[in-house]
């Protein structure tokens, strides 16, 4: 196998700082290589676990496996690892992001080293496992069945988060108290195994450099507003890597710093991502199809761009309470309050936030339909997308439409179908837009 | 306590409890009774029947093709949930005044929402369970029953009271025993009732209040007893393993392949039922322990132990022992698909049981009774193979 790839899967960008972000997502995997060298602890970690800056303070280095199974279906090099993992016994319906995981740890103890020419060098074997119960179930599940290929220490803990429907005002406390506590759990873990301290001053260092990095992306955000758009979904798909995968770095902090300089430069300039550009696209929900990412493109040789996307979404930024002065009680609030985002919003209106934020979306970014993707192994992020669709129609008309295949199986991806699914839609696009217009 | 005629007694009222699901539940329905649908095991029931409700554990329909369903959810889902709302939006649960969804796993959470929006219940409620047994994993477990108990009273305009919980623990524990009793009947070789008798009183008893469950159990038991006899011997002793089987079909399919079906650890099956509630001063600890620790879904992470083989036991022992004691010579680890925490399981168990001598086949099915061909020639080749 080669690392290049049989044929191109990537977008092509619109913004220049963004490509700077393919040497990072390299550097991540050089570095947890050299880091383990050293002697430094390294940990397969997943996004959405909201332990990024106590890791970054005790000087554990993360490696995201879901973004290693993204990158080796971007490079097309996913098939060997999945193949392995159903080998195994996995069923082909489970994420796609863990059968490569479990596939990829497969291999490399069959083989007794990591498996050939394995993209980026492959992932480093991990001194932890740090699972989690936010967002889905195999973030818990997947290093519980690590198991079999590996003996390392595992950790999982609950993030978690009320219903829509309840009172928060009721249940907040001891939402707030179990979120700590499960952090606390978290971090007599870590010491336990690295047998250092975790240094509150530290985890305060790296909150504020993650909260910065934060602010600076949700203004970036706030820029891709304009007509016409500076910065595509496909750009935020690349983009998207500093804030999850190096926050709570500096790193991190510079390349918000820049994107946002060049994004407002485009905005003033304004600078599009097509020469004309007819229609405005939501990308509403499902996981980005990281082995065909340039369907992006696609929508705009046909005049579409997608503006915004409800994916890898940032967190809008929170106000935690100031009386708050531990950093694991800050992470704990900050972790109820992102996640209870639109809720008020919600409860008075559609009853989902996710539906709020979509809506919000729609009106701000001046959208004209909205795409989403199922991916027929990610239950957490597709479940759910028909029902959103039917609330938004209760308050708005745009055309919507739902594309199917997966995050990383090209199995369940059809080429031709998906292009003449996305002609009809814009064409529907445009029949609204006119109606809309007389 | 509530407290009705028993209209159905011994296996013919099992039979007609089965063939006519929710009937009961619509009976009392319709006398007055609140009745409460439920998915999962991780609903303490004893609070339903502490304020004289009903709790009806929502199943779906193998046999019922889904159509209205597909309109509000994907079909890269867990098909029982499809199916059971689908059966909710052709009204067949139209004798539900609530409904409460525990956080067992991405979709059962995901239909809260969606049942809630398109059905519109009375009442309904969504209890987060932890994924985690950590110490403060109880503490926040007995809060959410705290918030969960009070909405429900909210519900029944009046309060629950600590010794109306307590009687309901007493007579939930009554109900677990009798399974228990009514499982053991199967020991022997030959056993003395079928999987097939099992499983329709389990569905049967999923609609019922307790009390009648209670009777309706004790007749069963007595009933087997006294008749003798049963299915035979067969030359295989099945156990089967997996979520939801609420529908006779694949067992019946199994016990006319030359096999006995005596023991399962389903969550529709024993799951729920191996261990009570232990009386505690304030019964609500008694119910977080159990209803946290004490059913073994794989939903639920048990922490790490010092070695693989000790981790797999921690998972999966009890199910060893429960073999061993019923003499199974096979395990059958029936999957529904789209379940990620049990296909994420699978290979883990598969080789536990095997290493461990038992013969195991793992089927992974669409919840669908059109499958049954399939399986069939599966499930003839794997009992010819070890009988």
């Amino acid at each position: 196998m080669s690392e290049k790839p049989a044929e191109k899967t990537t977008s092509t960008k619109a913004t220049e700082t963004v490509k700077k972000v393919r040497a990072i997502v390299r550097g991540l995997y050089q570095n947890a290589r050299e880091a383990k060298e050293k002697g430094q602890f390294t940990a397969y970690t997943m996004t959405a676990c909201q332990y990024e800056e106590i890791l970054n303070a005790m000087d554990i280095v993360p490696v995201w496996t879901e973004n290693y199974a993204g990158l080796t279906a971007a490079k097309r090099d996913a098939e060997r690892f999945v193949l392995k993992a159903e080998a195994e016994g996995y069923s082909n319906v489970i994420c796609g992001y863990v059968r490569v995981g479990l596939g990829f740890d497969a291999l490399r103890k069959e083989m007794g080293k990591t498996p050939e020419n394995a993209p980026d060098g492959g992932m480093v074997m991990p001194d932890l496992l740090l699972g989690c119960g936010s967002a889905c179930d195999p973030r818990f599940k997947w290093y519980q069945a690590l198991g079999r290929y590996m003996n390392v220490p595992t950790y999982s803990f609950d993030v978690i988060w009320p219903p829509v429907d309840a009172d928060l005002d009721e249940v907040r406390n001891y939402y707030i108290r179990y979120q700590r506590e499960q952090f606390q759990g978290l971090v007599d873990f870590l010491e336990r195994q690295t047998k250092k301290k975790l240094s509150h001053d530290r985890l305060w260092e790296a909150i504020s450099r993650s909260n910065a990095t934060w602010r600076k992306w949700w203004e970036v955000d706030q820029l891709r507003k304009a007509i016409p758009s500076p910065m595509p979904t496909e750009d935020h798909y690349n983009a998207m890597v500093p804030g999850f995968y190096c926050c709570g770095t500096q790193l991190a902090v510079d390349f918000y710093e820049e994107l946002y300089n060049e994004v407002k430069q485009r905005v003033d300039n304004k600078i599009g991502v097509v020469p004309e550009e007819k229609y405005r696209l939501l990308f509403g929900g499902g996981l980005p199809p990281w082995h065909t990412m340039w369907i992006f493109n696609y929508f705009e040789t046909l005049g579409a761009v997608f503006v915004m996307e409800n994916a890898y979404r940032i967190y809008d930024p929170v106000e935690v309470p100031s009386h708050v002065k531990d950093p694991l009680d800050y992470l704990a609030w900050r972790t109820f309050l992102r996640w209870t985002q639109r809720y008020d919003m919600a409860k008075k209106r559609s009853g989902i936030a996710t539906v709020e934020r979509l809506l919000e979306y729609i009106e701000d970014y001046r959208i004209d339909g909205v795409v989403t993707h199922a991916t027929k192994s990610c239950r957490a992020t597709t479940v759910g997308q028909i029902d959103w669709l039917h609330r938004l129609n209760e308050y708005t008309n745009i055309p919507s439409m739902q594309l199917i295949s997966d995050i990383i199986d090209v199995r369940d991806y059809s080429e031709a179908q998906w292009k003449a699914q996305i002609d009809a839609f814009v064409e529907a696009v445009e029949a609204h837009k006119r109606r809309t217009a007389r | 306590m509530m407290t009705t005629e028993l209209k159905r007694t011994g296996l013919a009222g099992v039979e007609e409890l089965y063939q006519r699901r929710g009937q009961r539940a619509r009976e009392l329905s319709e006398q007055g009774a609140k009745v409460i649908g439920y998915f999962c095991c991780y609903v303490p029931v004893e609070f339903f029947t502490a304020l004289e409700m009903l709790p009806y554990r929502i199943q779906g329909g193998v046999n019922e093709p889904i159509t209205e369903a597909d309109a509000y959810l994907e079909t890269i889902m867990c098909p029982f949930i499809r199916s059971a709302f689908d059966l909710a939006l052709k009204n067949r649960y139209d004798f539900l005044d609530g409904l409460v969804v525990p956080h067992t796993c991405d979709t059962v959470q995901r239909i809260y929402d969606i049942w809630k929006y398109y059905r519109k219940p009375a009442y309904s409620h969504f209890i987060n369970v932890p994924h985690m047994l950590q110490p403060s994993s109880y503490e926040f477990f007995k809060q959410e029953l705290l918030t969960f108990r009070k909405s429900l009273e909210e519900f029944a305009g009046r309060k629950m009271t600590d010794e109306a919980l307590t009687e309901a623990v007493r007579l939930h524990n009554e109900n677990r025993a009798l399974v228990r009793q009514l499982y053991d009947l199967r020991k022997p070789d030959p056993p003395l009732t079928s999987g097939v008798e099992i499983l329709k009183t389990m569905v049967t008893g999923m609609g019922l209040p307790v009390l009648e469950y209670n009777e309706l159990l004790r007749s069963v038991i007595r009933e087997i007893r006294e008749r003798g006899g049963g299915p035979g011997k067969k030359p295989a002793r099945i156990l089967i393993y997996g979520s939801v089987i609420d529908d006779i079909s694949f067992i019946q399919l199994i016990e006319d392949s030359g096999a006995n079906v005596v023991m399962d650890d389903l969550s529709t099956g024993l799951r729920g039922f191996w261990h009570d509630v232990e009386p505690t001063p304030d019964p609500l600890d008694g119910i977080v322990n159990r209803y946290l620790d004490k059913i073994y879904c794989p939903r639920t992470y048990r922490p790490q132990a010092e070695t693989q083989e000790k981790d797999l036991d921690n998972r999966f022992g009890y199910v060893y022992k429960s073999a061993a004691d019923f003499q199974v010579n096979g395990v059958i680890l029936y999957v529904i698909r789209f379940c990620d925490t049990y296909e994420l399981d699978a290979p883990d168990f598969k080789s536990y049981f095997q290493k461990k001598g038992f013969p195991v086949l793992y089927l992974e099915d669409d919840y669908s009774a059109g499958t049954l061909g399939q399986l069939k020639t599966r499930v003839q080749a794997f009992i010819e193979m070890i009988a």
